[in-house]
């Protein structure tokens, strides 16, 4: 037996070798796979190798109802599900003209902030120990794990929320939650210089990342890099801004970017947007200690909701990149087609396999990590 | 020596030069369970998760083997290669590409090797019991000691699963390696309903099975005769002349 | 072409002006929808390059329509710098299937003509790679197509486990159901 992905190398000459990365392999970020062809130390051709996590989302979310599918999408996409949730959630809102009240609208974007926050945390946490430093791991997912008893408050679900559901959330917020979430940020903000002190400012994370895998402008143009990985490369696209929804407009927040487009560069840059969250977390809070009224806009039953014909197409920045749900209604109960277009569709696929070659080998692991991409989203 | 393998005791684990005093079987029996008994208290306190992450559940183990949940307290740790490790924690819905693999890495494991199953995907298909790209039953392709229900379990479960493990290993209670020696026929069937009669992995199990004495009336079948024609295949393609490999390494130099 | 111009950006308009036979709809405030004939979607999507700025091939959505027995293909692109997004929408025939790679265009349609293709079975001259990629331990028939039943293969593929407890026959006798 051989994997279907084995082809021999033809004539090789004995210097040139190939190497399976994955998809078993603890370099490789959840259940996805490389065949590298190496020449010595150098890959000269990378070639990616997906669908182990494939579920054919597309397809069962066919066969369930509209309000159904709300307990499948975060699934999609692991370590960041919230924005999964949002578009699919506003996709269906955009199709049935459905008005979101204005409190869970802010309470939607406490939660987009708060997993774009933990999912930052998880690939600093796993970028650090593609390179060998294991604290980074252990600090980051504990610090990660603060953020999820919040999570597990206001939803019940540590990792997967079935929170935001189309026409609002599903609940309110509790009692004093704002208050612990406020104390976790300071938290955070109080861990930060030991973080950049191991990160950051970490001798070896500098020699290792400088000039590792760089993209330039004109490439992640080219190739459709989106989210934090465009802004390494110095052009200040988000879809908060530039495409807004909910209320991001009323939001103050700056777009950070940076200019090398290395792997430093993109870990510099989900450092500052994790600034930029807690700015943005911090101004919610605000508002939502004042902002009242309900939290669900009225719905029709949802077990027999014909969702009014037509096609959305919804959008949303997520931790990766742009993330965009494509829903299609015939008018029946259950959608006719929905399509999930993942930042790392590109990232992790035609991106990748390009900047690789001519990479090291040690280096694989770590740009993979620094793209951020996430297989599950890829295979759907 | 082989030919009388078949006939001697299957607890005796190697050929031994006749001229050796042979144990009988009851004095071994006895020295045997104080010795097992003695192993299975030492494995349950030193196991290693293999560090594969086939489906979402994956995203609970971090926080379960970090700081927060540690499980390095009781004596878990993960393990990055299949052949140093003793638990396959099978971490969600298998895809059927992920399970070819999942087999592959499950046969390369050395007994005495634990499955888990996590989250309810891998109990009855879970969330995607109608998706033509997940299997349903983990235990029909691979033998499975424990599941932990929830979609997904927290880390709190993940512990408690480990623990139980290690009370059932320290109670000898955790075999189920032993049925995929004595039944493989069953799960092989099984593996190759899915993937088309011609699947077979490179592992070598009944052989497997004859050196652990877990030879079982399913152990061979209609469906590992397939395996037998491979086997003599590979035998009458070897060459007489055949080089050693010493030599072949020698002259590349 | 339809009257609802006035709404479309008068860069836009230029633009669409030289492609006849496009219906230009917009549908919100950031977004167009397009229907066009499938001959001249690549045109329209270098003019929309060239000359409106829309660099960025968000997606490339198919859908299946089986009365008709046509596949629209939705191709999403972004301009960064007037903030939209079109949607040129078109139909081709679902024999024999066949559309043209947009490859050359925007790169990242590379991905998604290999994942529509591996999905629904449409081929698409000129993309540069169409093997398997999700779905190598598949045989069986494309199974985004409506004509593939999941559920019935599901059935008859793989077994489920008995359960049935006595809690679920208690909820089974009074009629099932959600407790309020
Ligand atoms: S049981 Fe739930 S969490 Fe686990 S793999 Fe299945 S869907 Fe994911």
């Amino acid at each position: 037996m051989r994997p279907e992905n084995y082809k021999p190398v033809r004539h090789p000459p004995s210097h040139e070798y190939e190497l399976y990365f994955g998809p078993n392999h603890p370099g490789i970020e959840g259940n996805y796979a490389i065949r590298v062809r190496l020449k010595g130390d150098v890959v000269q051709e990378a070639i990616t190798d997906a669908g182990y996590l494939h579920r054919g989302f597309e397809k069962i979310m066919e066969e369930r109802l509209w309000v159904q599918n709300v307990a499948l999408v975060p699934r999609i996409c692991v370590p960041d599900p919230v924005p999964m949730e949002e578009s699919y959630a506003r996709a269906v809102e955009t199709l049935g003209g459905i008005e979101v009240p204005e409190r869970a609208q802010w309470i939607r974007v406490l939660m987009l902030e708060m997993s774009r926050i933990c999912a930052h945390l998880f690939t600093f946490g796993g970028n650090a120990a593609t390179i060998g430093l294991y604290t980074n791991m252990f600090w980051g997912v504990t610090m990660r794990d603060l953020f999820l008893d919040i999570f597990e408050e206001i939803t019940g679900a540590r990792i997967y929320h079935m929170y935001i559901t189309p026409g609002g959330v599903r609940r309110d917020l509790p009692d004093g939650v704002l208050d612990r979430l406020a104390a976790v940020l300071d938290e955070l903000e109080r861990k930060k210089p030991e973080f950049d002190d191991l990160f950051f400012e970490n001798a070896v994370v500098i020699n290792r990342a400088t000039g590792v895998g760089v993209l330039t402008q004109a490439q992640a143009l080219a190739w459709g890099v989106t989210g934090p990985n465009l802004r390494a490369c110095g052009l200040a696209h988000d879809v908060r801004r530039d495409d807004p929804y909910l209320v991001y407009p009323a939001l103050k927040f700056d777009i950070p970017t940076a200019t090398s487009g290395c792997s430093l560069a993109r870990m510099h840059v989900r450092r500052a947007e994790v600034e930029q969250s807690v700015r943005i977390l911090r101004q919610v809070m605000e508002r939502l200690r004042t902002v009242g009224g309900p939290v669900r806009a009225h719905l029709p039953n949802p077990l027999a909701w014909n969702v009014p014909a037509g096609e959305a197409y919804a959008r949303t920045e997520s931790s990766k990149g742009e993330l965009a749900f494509f829903a299609v209604s015939n008018g029946g109960p259950k959608p006719w087609r929905i399509q999930v277009r993942g930042p790392s569709q590109m990232h992790g696929v035609q991106v990748l396999e390009r900047i690789l070659e001519g990479a090291r080998i040690e280096d694989v692991a770590q740009i993979m990590f620094s793209l951020d991409a996430c297989p599950p989203e890829i295979d759907r | 020596m082989s030919e009388n393998a078949g006939s001697r005791n299957p607890l005796q684990l190697r050929d031994q030069p006749e001229t050796c005093r042979t144990a009988d079987a009851e004095e071994r029996s006895a020295w045997q369970r104080v010795i097992g008994r003695f192993a299975d208290n030492c494995r349950a306190r030193s196991l290693f998760v293999l560090h594969y992450c086939t489906g979402c559940g994956a995203i609970e183990l971090p926080p379960t083997i970090t700081s927060r949940f540690d499980m390095e307290r009781v004596g878990v740790s993960p393990m990055v290669t299949p052949r140093q490790a003793d638990i396959l924690l099978i971490t969600g819905y298998v895809a059927l590409k992920t399970l070819k693999r999942v087999i592959l890495s499950y046969e390369q494991m050395q007994a005495p090797k634990y499955v888990i199953g996590f989250g309810s995907c891998t109990i009855n298909g879970g969330m995607y019991w109608n998706s033509y790209a997940t299997i349903k039953q983990l235990d029909q392709y691979i033998p499975t000691d424990l599941f932990i229900a929830g979609c997904m379990p927290r880390p709190e479960a993940v512990q408690e699963v480990f623990l139980e493990l290690m009370r059932m290993i320290d109670a000898g209670k955790a075999n189920a390696w032993r049925d995929y020696y004595r039944n493989y026929d069953h799960y092989l069937a099984n593996q190759q309903a899915l993937f088309g009669p011609q699947w077979h992995t490179p592992t070598d199990i009944v052989a497997e099975a004859k050196h652990y004495g877990l030879m079982g009336p399913g152990t061979t079948g209609p469906h590992t005769r397939l395996l037998d024609q491979h086997a003599e295949w590979a035998l009458d393609r070897i060459p007489e002349d055949y080089p050693e490999r010493g030599e072949n390494e020698r002259s590349e130099r | 072409m339809t009257s609802q111009r006035a709404s479309v950006p008068a860069q836009l308009d230029h633009i669409l002006h030289e492609m006849s036979e496009v219906r230009v709809t917009p549908k919100g405030e950031r977004r167009v929808r397009v229907d066009l004939a499938a001959d001249r979607l690549p045109t329209l999507l270098q003019l929309l390059k060239g000359h409106g700025g829309f660099l960025h091939l968000s997606s490339i959505s198919c859908v299946d329509w089986p009365e008709t027995d046509e596949f629209e293909l939705v191709y999403h692109v972004w301009s960064y710098e007037s903030k939209m997004l079109i949607s040129a929408h078109t139909l081709i025939a679902k024999s024999p299937g066949r559309f043209v790679s947009v490859y050359d265009i925007h790169a990242p349609a590379g991905f998604y003509e290999r994942d529509i293709h591996e999905m629904y079975g449409v081929h698409f001259e000129g993309s540069p790679n169409l093997n398997k990629f999700i779905l190598t331990s598949w045989h069986g028939p494309p199974p985004m197509l409506k004509s593939f039943d999941t559920r019935a293969y599901v059935d008859e593929t793989y077994a489920w486990r008995d359960y049935n407890p006595q809690w679920l026959k208690d909820i089974a006798a009074k009629g099932g159901g959600i407790e309020e």
